[in-house]
Formats: structure tokens, sequence, C-alpha cells
């Protein structure tokens, strides 16, 4: 009868070894799977990050890191739809940091959702939906209909400088816009908003206390209506054809090199207003504060 | 041919307008009269009804925004309402939406307790910044309240309340 012997030292290398070797597949992630190229994809993750890159093949994969307190990662296809999740053990209080590279045909939709994750997303086409809560976002957009939005982190978006519809929103982020075009829709409550477009078919902006600051070329029927509270409203705006302004602040000051007939709004009570008409119908600038100081130039 | 008079007593006693004057002095006498006596309690009265209309007016503009507002509300069981920090008095809103909104603060807190220390605050202090100018622009209502400036923006501002407060409730949740 032979007896299987394990010497002491095999043993030894044997017990490291082995969770090593079970944790060491956990830690990253190397998946491909088939898409289509005007598909829709789903990612979420709480913390880390995810970054998003479009390529030129129908298929997707992601790559990345993932840490100790997560507990998979779950890649999903169904028909044109990709849902890749990142999975924490239920009732987890950690935050279980995962770190994805993912690549997507070009063309496809995306819908990004994490937590303090920071999320970037460059190359890709489609319509996006970005969200965070305090992961910053860095974003170049070219889809129509597209959506960036987060509570507290800041928001850099680049547009392709092409027309799109799209709208960013932040509680208390900044938000930092380029090359846009087209229909834009800004929002923030405290954080400052820094908007340059190329040409404005209509600007819609909000901001309570920080300062909102658009810079674009208006077409000739454009609109721009932004409305502050204690923020300041700065705005320069290029209007071949002429413009249009209705401006008007409760407290605040109206400057600027449109603003040459600032007029009181009422002989005894606070209040100022500019109204400016240099051409008889076309492009048009609303603009209102309640004690934010409004610039207003057309160079 | 004219003659040259020597003497004061020569002069003319009366010297006819050319035309008829009294006519449109007596109307411009009679609408002053009528000015002092029927306008008067008018123009009282319109004066005290200025600030009454523009309220109305005002609660009236609040009411259409805050259903537009109430599209951001939460849907189904409304829970207990209770005071928060954020929360003020908005004596202007109507109650369904203070309701609503109360509702939404007891979520919002309890999200907010759930964020690191440094989100929070940054948070909060938005949300208070919020607040605090809904309140300064129903201040400045209180004591103008026909001006549209204000009441398009106190509108607005509470939908923002609305949406910002949405925001951070919905924040964080796993849609997919």
């Amino acid at each position: 009868m032979s007896v299987f012997v394990i010497r002491p030292v095999t043993a030894l290398w044997i017990l490291v070894a082995l969770p090593i070797a079970a944790s060491g597949s956990e830690d990253t992630i190397d998946r491909t799977v088939a898409a289509q190229a005007q598909g829709e994809v789903q990612i979420s993750n709480v913390s880390g990050t995810v970054d998003v890159r479009g390529w030129d093949r129908n298929e997707i994969k992601v790559t990345g890191d993932i840490g100790e307190d997560v507990e998979r990662v779950d890649i999903e296809t169904n028909g044109g739809r990709t849902v890749i999740k990142v999975v924490l053990p239920r009732g987890s209080s950690h935050d279980g940091d995962a770190t994805l590279e993912i690549q997507v045909p070009r063309m496809s939709s995306i819908e990004v959702s994490a937590v303090s994750a920071d999320v970037s997303s460059r190359g890709v086409l489609g319509t996006q939906r970005i969200k965070t809560v305090s992961g910053e976002i860095s974003a170049d957009v070219a889809g129509d209909n597209s959506e960036v939005r987060s509570v507290s982190g800041d928001i850099t978006v680049r547009g392709a400088g092409k027309p799109i519809a799209l709208r960013v929103s932040s509680v208390s982020g900044n938000i930092d816009l380029a090359n846009a075009a087209g229909k834009l829709d800004a929002v923030t409550v405290s954080g400052d908003a820094r908007l340059q477009m190329a040409d404005i078919n209509e600007v819609r902006g909000r901001s309570t206390s920080g300062t909102f600051d658009l810079r674009g070329k208006l077409t000739h029927d454009g609109r721009v209506d932004v409305e502050a509270v204690s923020g300041d409203i700065r705005l320069r705006l290029a209007a071949a054809e002429g413009l249009s302004t209705e401006i008007e602040s409760f407290s605040g000051d109206i400057h600027g090199c449109l603003a040459t007939s600032v007029e009181r709004v009422s002989k005894y009570g606070p209040g100022v207003r500019l109204t400016v008409r240099t051409v008889e119908a076309g492009a048009l600038v609303r603009a209102k504060t309640l004690s934010g100081d409004i610039e207003i130039c057309d160079k | 041919m004219n003659r040259r008079l020597t003497r004061v007593d020569e002069l003319k006693r009366d010297i006819p307008p050319g035309r008829d004057l009294w006519p449109a002095i007596s109307a411009a006498i009679e609408a002053d009269k009528a000015a002092a006596d029927a306008p008067p309690s008018m123009a009282r009265r319109r004066a005290a009804w200025l600030p009454a209309v523009g309220l109305a007016a005002a609660v009236g503009l609040v009411a259409i925004g805050v259903l537009i507002g109430l599209s951001f509300a939460p849907q189904g069981a409304t829970p207990p309402v209770v005071k928060t920090q954020t929360g003020g008095s908005p004596e202007m809103m109507p109650a369904a939406y203070r309701n609503q909104r109360d509702a939404l603060l007891i979520e919002v807190q309890a999200k907010l307790s759930s964020m690191p220390e440094v989100e929070r605050k940054k948070v909060a202090s938005s949300l208070a910044t919020l607040r605090r100018s809904i309140d300064e622009i129903e201040a400045a209502l209180g004591r103008d309240p026909a001006n549209a400036l204000l009441q398009e923006l106190f509108v607005s501002s509470c939908q923002e309340e609305m949406r910002a407060l949405t925001a951070v409730r919905d924040s964080g949740s796993q849609e997919t």
C-alpha cells in the first residue's frame, strides 16, 4: 500500500498560493461580448471610475480592476441591450471600488449611473445619459437628446459643434460646457455654469447663487432665456442679424456694451430694465435676476 | 380809422374774447368736482385694492407653478409631515404643495445622512441657499406683491427647489 505524502514545504506553498490564485481571479475583469452597432449600453457602478470609449467594432469589451468589496460584475446582453453592473454584497457598507474601462460600438446609446465613481466618455456618438451623485463627469457628447447630471460632482462636457438637444444639471457642482450647439437646458443651484456654444438655437438656463456665463452665436431666430436669483448672469452673444433683449433685475445692476439704455422699472421702487430692439423679429435674449448683476454684450 | 385815446376812462369796460371760453372752464371745474366727490373714494379704493389684487395674482401664479412643480414630487404614500432643518415657512405655498415638499424633505434628509460628510455639507448648503433665495423673494413679494418679476422668480424657484430635492432623493438609485 502506497501512501501519498506531502512534504511540509510543499503544503505551505499550496496553502499560500491557493488564496492568492482565488483572489487574483477576482482582481481584474476582461470580458468581451457581441453587441449591435447602434445598441443600448447601461452601466452602473458605485465607486471607482467608469471610462467609456467608442470604437469601430460590434463588440463591448469590459476591462478593469475590481476591489475586494465588490461581489461581481454582471454583463448581460439581450437583443440590442447590454447591461453592465457592478454588484456589491447585499447590505454592504463599503464602497466597493471598481475601475472599469468599457469599449462600446461608436454609435451606441449609453446610460451611466454612478454614486461616487467618476465617469468619462469619449468617442461615443449616440445619445448619452450620465448621472452621478458626487462623482465627476467628463464627457464628449454628440448624440441628440443627451443628458448629463450630478448632485455635487463637477460636470465637464464637450460638444461636437453640431446642433443637438442637451440637458445639463447639477445641484452644487460646477458646469463647464464647450463647443456645444443647438438646444441647451442648463441648471445649477450653487455651482457656476460656464457655457461656450457655437450656434445657439435655444438656451434655457437657471442658477440660484452660482454665476451663469454664456458665450455663443445666436442663430437668426435664436432664443436665450436665463434666470438667476442672487447669482450673476454674463451673456456674450454675437448676433449677425441683430437681437432684441428683455432684461430685468429687481435689485442688481445691468451693464455691458449693450446696456446703453438701462431704465428704472419704477420711479419709487427698486428695479432696472433694459429693453433693446435692434431687429423687429429675430434673436431674443431674456434674462432676469433678483439681486444678481447682469452683463450683456454682443461682441 | 382808430381814434386816439387821451384819457384812461375812455377805455372800454369789457373786451369780449375771440371765442366763448366758459364751456371749457366749466367742464374742467365739473370734472374737478367729480374727482373731488366720487373719485376720491375710488382712488382710495384703487390704492387699497392694488396690493390685494397683486397678492391674489401672485398666489394664483404660485398655484399654477406649484401644480407644475408637483410633477417632480414623489409618488405614492405620503409620510407624516415633520419640520426639517432646511424647511422654512413658505406661507404663500398651497397646503398640497407644502405637504408634498415636506414629504420629499424627509426622504432627502435620509439620503443626506447616508452621504459622506463633505458631500453632505456641500449638498445641504446648496439646498439651504435655494431655500434662502425663496425666502428672500417671498419677503420682497410681501413688500411689492404686484411685481411680475418677483412672481415669476418665486414660481420658478419653488419649481427648482422641487427639482433639486427630487434629484437628491433619487441620487444613487440603481435603475439598471
